[in-house]
């Protein structure tokens, strides 16, 4: 009987009602452990079972499979029964997995003669967790190996949770995580539009920087899915019946007791794949795996975005009840990093954000179970790469770059080093010509993307949000006219004097809701939202009525994507506009509804459609929804109404940028620095749309040219970081870091 | 009244329709976004002054427990729908070690919930956010159709009380389809809401009366004679209505509980159809129902990770 049949057992096998399984490993298991039969007599008494003994025998091991095919499969605590008679040997076999496996690994790398078959089947059927793996992919079948030898190092327990996170979190969890708390979110956020959510999904997935236009859009398959569909495909000729890694196990206990055919697995292969075929999928199982190792923080990062939304939904619910909820202090938590979630388990996150990092640097790359799991997808096409003494393309191109030396011992080496660095500095060279460019650089980028997340969630949760922060040393202060003098500057563009000279302005009159809204333009203009937002507040308590001010504080709130806050100005605008105020009922005022307010501009635009500010409030709606063509609509509209309003231009141009329209945002970008040489934002903005359409060169020159003008917009700084990166232009990092705008200007002229 | 904690959050509770004492609490840690998942078998005591709670057997799962049926044909039988796509069978008269009996492992997703045929009493229901329902028996190890015709999570699917082939789903594609087991496709659409619709449930009186419940915060009840127009829209829930059940006893008696923490209960046909609030859950109160064989008898559960077992007119909390 084939190997095959036996680790697998196929129809051959099967031995009708001889035991509770037809699976000869099964049989084995049972005489090991005490036969389940209590669990058949049990079925059987359900009425209306119709299965023959024979068709119980099929049924049953079909039974088995399903059981093995689940995680933490319960499987594992009938084989665990205390009373059961083969438990103490199992303990005891499991006690030296560790070395089962380290043999087992060994073996591999060195292509010892197999041992005998009798072991190997011992080893399988002592470690029940390993048996899942017979229905996924081959990977699979070592990090299950590695995983049953971290969980039999805590044995005893009732309960084995499902083996989770590799490095972070696994990319089923991360699609869980997304998954759930989209479709959960759903159903909180009833009020937004689909689109609002669609789009915070997409935001979400992009975020998570993996397969956003494949695993996103179409209904969503099992864990693993992918990787078994591709290796079903790849093993298309030599797989039999149903169980894909079986076929592998096979294949691969073939490949070791027929030695005389070592070339015949990469045979298939290249007739499936061409030549190339594995240099392929090596590459791309370690850029893969590079994509895990950020997503241990872009996850949690993700985890944090998507649940802030969430939390920030719910936290504008004013009943007390609410407000106490545990849940959403839950999310809020996880929002603010204060959880993570690590191993199956959230974990309160008691260290500083620096310290966590650390720690969570520690826990994913030194845990040496987790370290090698992540190892285990490349590791195991290499070892039957070299049994089957690998076509030598494959070879030279892995070994270019290296010094010389056996791969062999190179791998060795590397594997068993476990040290991080070596291992970066080793992918450095091996992908560093790939598209992923430098990947300690990008390790930076995740580090410091994950600071700045937590500073800003914390600033957004300080209650000092909304608050003004005044630059101290204000030479203006003490001008005798500085309103005028901030109006001049704002008039020449000279923003960053005009902030100045209108502070002192407030300072002196705090009550000028004139003084406080066009220092909240300038903010806003100078690429600073938050300080927007605090100015126009105070021009706001000093006005409530101005227009200017509704509108100004709708289009900051849309920017920050607070649709509630943005929903709350915009309406304001409506109803104290002298022409529109009749369409607005004020008790709508209480409750909100994205669908109202956009309906009642849509009468408002129907009633007076001369009216250039109806159709630019009506494209921040849609912004606001994310119904991106008819936003630009709507501003195109008003641009023919106002052809020289240069901060039209520019939502025009941020509308198609975010519409994914960059090359038609950066001629309205254009447009608006035509009107306005000294608009900060819009060569910001410009940066952007070059940025995303790769264009990373032509993205630095903007922002430089942005900070030139405004060195405080911290947002511009970060940009101009990445696109560095991007650029593959280290060499000026540091003098991004330090802020040097002379080194940098002398080096990107515009 | 009987009041249980559970570790994990709450998500389904269901009363045995053999035992008056006996129900099941579907949990699932972490709110059902990450995590396992266990299920709680419990006792009440027997006699009515005493609030005592004993828990029979408890199991676990690898991932939530989204939802749960008792068997009507064995009453030791459970079945449950579980987040990472499987529906389990559970034998609550065998230890933890010996369960689940079974696991059907089709859904590519989450199964959301999970309906026990009451007049055929050999075959259910599932629910998954794959878009499917799937028809299964619990002797067989594959389903025995698959209905796939929703566009979007499929959160609910119910049994209709008379008819045993025929059956209503309802989806987040805000339609509500009538099946029927032996037609190739569902019989009737009904667009019933604006919005999700998250639970459905027939009239048990009225083989022709559904109630759906939606992220739109009402509760509709139609004639699927006449789907145009409801019969009924109930409003009072704050936020989505997350369940919805017709009471076993009265014809237009029927109970919801609702992301707004509340449980309610309805007289669909009397003007002021909101008969009962109660709001002792302090987080989502997301799993509902009546016993069919003590009138009055309800259980709530929530994500506040509580388990209240009153009678229609007490205080739940009252000890």
């Amino acid at each position: 009987m084939a190997m095959r049949e036996l680790v697998t057992g196929g129809a051959a096998c099967a031995v009708p009602g001889s035991s509770s399984s037809s699976n000869p490993l099964g049989a084995l298991a049972n005489a090991l452990i005490g036969s389940s039969s209590k669990t058949q007599g049990r079925l059987n008494e359900i009425p209306a079972s119709t299965s023959t003994a024979s068709e119980g025998g099929q049924f049953y091991s079909e039974i088995d499979e399903h059981l093995r095919a689940l995680p933490g499969s319960k499987f594992d605590q009938q084989l665990l029964h205390p009373n059961a008679q083969g438990s103490e040997f199992l303990r005891g076999f499991r006690s030296t997995d560790q070395n089962a496996l380290a043999e087992a690994w060994n073996e591999v790398q060195l292509q010892r003669p197999p041992v005998s078959p009798q072991v190997d089947l011992y080893g399988r059927t002592s470690s029940p967790q390993t048996q899942p793996s017979f229905d996924g992919p081959p990977q699979r079948v070592l990090s299950s190996f590695l995983h049953s030898f971290v969980d039999s190092s805590h044995g005893g327990i009732p309960f084995l949770p499902t083996p989770l996170p590799l490095l972070g979190l696994s990319e089923g969890d991360k699609q869980c995580i997304r998954d759930r708390s989209s479709i959960m979110a759903r159903h909180f956020f009833a009020d937004k539009s689909e689109e609002f959510i669609n789009a915070q999904v997409n935001a979400l997935l992009l975020s998570l920087d993996i397969d956003n236009d494949v695993q996103g859009k179409r209904p969503l398959p099992g864990r693993f899915r992918e990787l078994e569909d591709y290796w079903n495909e790849s093993q298309g000729v030599l797989r039999h019946g149903p169980h894909a890694a079986d076929g592998w196990v096979a294949e691969f206990s073939q490949q070791r007791a027929e030695p005389s055919n070592p070339d015949a697995w990469a045979h298939s292969f290249e007739q499936q794949h061409g030549a190339n075929g594995w240099v392929s999928e090596f590459e791309q199982s370690q850029l893969a795996s590079v994509d895990q190792m950020r997503g241990g923080s872009i996850a949690s990062l993700a985890t944090m975005e998507q649940t802030r939304m969430l939390a920030h939904t719910l936290a504008q619910n004013d009943d007390p009840k609410f407000q106490n909820s545990k849940f959403l202090q839950f999310v809020s938590k996880m929002s603010r990093g204060e959880l993570i979630i690590d191993d199956n388990q959230v974990k309160p996150n008691t260290l500083s954000a620096t310290g966590n990092w650390a720690t969570e640097y520690q826990q994913q790359y030194n845990v040496t179970p987790m370290w090698a799991d992540e190892f285990a997808p490349p590791s195991s096409k290499l070892c039957v790469i070299q049994l089957a003494h690998g076509p030598d393309r494959w070879i030279n191109e892995f070994t270019t770059g290296k010094e010389q030396g056996s791969v062999n011992d190179q791998w060795v080496n590397e594997f068993s080093k476990l040290h991080m660095n070596d291992w970066v500095e080793e992918f450095g060279h091996q992908v560093g010509e790939g598209a992923l460019g430098d990947s300690s650089t990008d390790w930076a980028n995740a580090y410091d993307e994950f600071l700045n997340e937590q500073v800003s969630a914390k600033q957004q949760s300080d209650a000092s949000r909304g608050v003004y922060i005044f630059s101290d040393m204000n030479p203006y202060v003490g001008h005798p006219n500085p309103l005028k003098e901030g109006q001049e500057l704002f008039r020449k563009g000279l923003l960053s004097e005009a902030v100045l000279a209108l502070e002192a302005e407030v300072l002196k009159n705090p009550d000028n809701a004139e003084g406080w809204r066009l220092l909240g333009i300038a903010h806003a203009e100078n690429d600073d939202d938050q300080q927007a937002i605090a100015a126009m507040m105070r021009a706001h308590e000093a006005d409530p009525t101005n227009l200017e001010v509704l509108l100004a504080l709708g289009v900051s709130h849309t920017n920050e994507l607070e649709q509630a806050a943005a929903l709350k100005y915009l309406y304001g605008w409506l109803r104290y506009h002298p022409k529109f105020g009749t369409l607005a009922p004020p008790e709508l005022s209480d409750s909100l509804y994205y669908a109202d307010v956009a309906r009642l501009f849509n009468e408002a635009a129907q009633m007076s459609p001369e009216d250039a500010d109806v159709h630019i409030v009506l494209g921040v709606l849609y912004n606001l929804s994310r119904e991106y063509d008819k936003a630009i609509t709507s501003f195109q509209t008003a641009l023919k109404l106002k052809p020289n309003d240069y901060s039209l231009w520019n939502k025009l141009g941020a509308t198609q940028a975010n519409s994914v329209q960059s090359a038609d945002a950066i001629f309205a970008y254009q447009h608006a620095l035509d009107l306005k040489p000294n608009y900060v934002r819009a060569w910001a903005n410009m940066g952007i749309s070059y940025a995303n359409q790769g264009m990373y060169e032509e993205s630095i020159c903007y922002y430089v040219r942005a900070l030139a003008m405004n060195p405080k917009a911290d947002n511009a700084w970060q940009y101009l970081r990445i696109s560095l990166s991007c650029a593959s232009r280290s060499d000026m990092l540091e003098a991004c870091d330090s802020r040097n705008l002379d080194v940098l200007q002398k080096e990107f002229p515009l | 009244m009987p009041i249980f904690k559970t570790p994990f959050n709450g998500y389904s509770v269901k009363f045995s329709p053999f035992f008056e004492h006996r129900l099941a609490v579907a949990t699932a840690q972490n709110f059902g976004i990450l995590g396992n998942g266990r299920i709680h078998v419990l006792d009440l005591a027997p006699s009515p002054t005493s609030h005592a709670v004993t828990e029979l057997v408890a199991f676990d799962t690898a991932d939530g427990v989204y939802d749960l049926a008792w068997s009507e044909s064995h009453d030791s039988l459970l079945i449950a729908a579980v987040a990472d796509g499987s529906v389990k069978l559970f034998d609550t008269a065998l230890p933890p070690t010996q369960n689940p009996l079974r696991s059907f492992q089709e859904h590519s997703r989450e199964v959301h919930s999970v309906d026990y045929n009451p007049t055929r009493r050999d075959s259910f229901l599932t629910a998954s956010w794959d878009d499917t329902i799937k028809l299964w028996t619990v002797d067989r190890p594959t389903s025995v159709r698959t209905f796939k015709e929703h566009a979007y999570c499929v959160y609910s699917a119910a049994w209709n009380p008379r008819h045993a082939d025929v059956f209503a789903s309802a989806s987040g594609d805000c339609t509500v389809r009538i099946w029927d087991v032996r037609e190739p496709g569902s019989t009737m659409i009904i667009p019933a809401h604006e919005f999700e619709i998250l639970s459905c449930d027939w009239n048990k009186y009225d083989e022709c009366c559904l109630a759906t419940a939606s992220v739109d915060k009402s509760i509709r009840v139609w004639d699927v004679r006449n789907y145009r127009v409801p019969l009924s829209v109930l409003n009072g829930h704050g936020y989505a209505v997350r369940k919805v059940k017709f009471s076993p006893f009265r014809r237009s008696m029927m109970v919801s509980c609702s992301y707004d923490m509340t449980v309610c209960l309805w007289d669909y046909m009397v003007e002021d159809a909101l008969v009962g609030r109660y709001d002792h859950h302090t987080e989502f109160a997301v799993g509902v129902d009546m016993s069919v064989l003590v009138e009055g008898l309800l259980a709530s559960t929530g994500w506040d990770e509580m388990v209240y077992v009153w009678q229609h007119g007490t205080d739940p909390r009252a000890p």
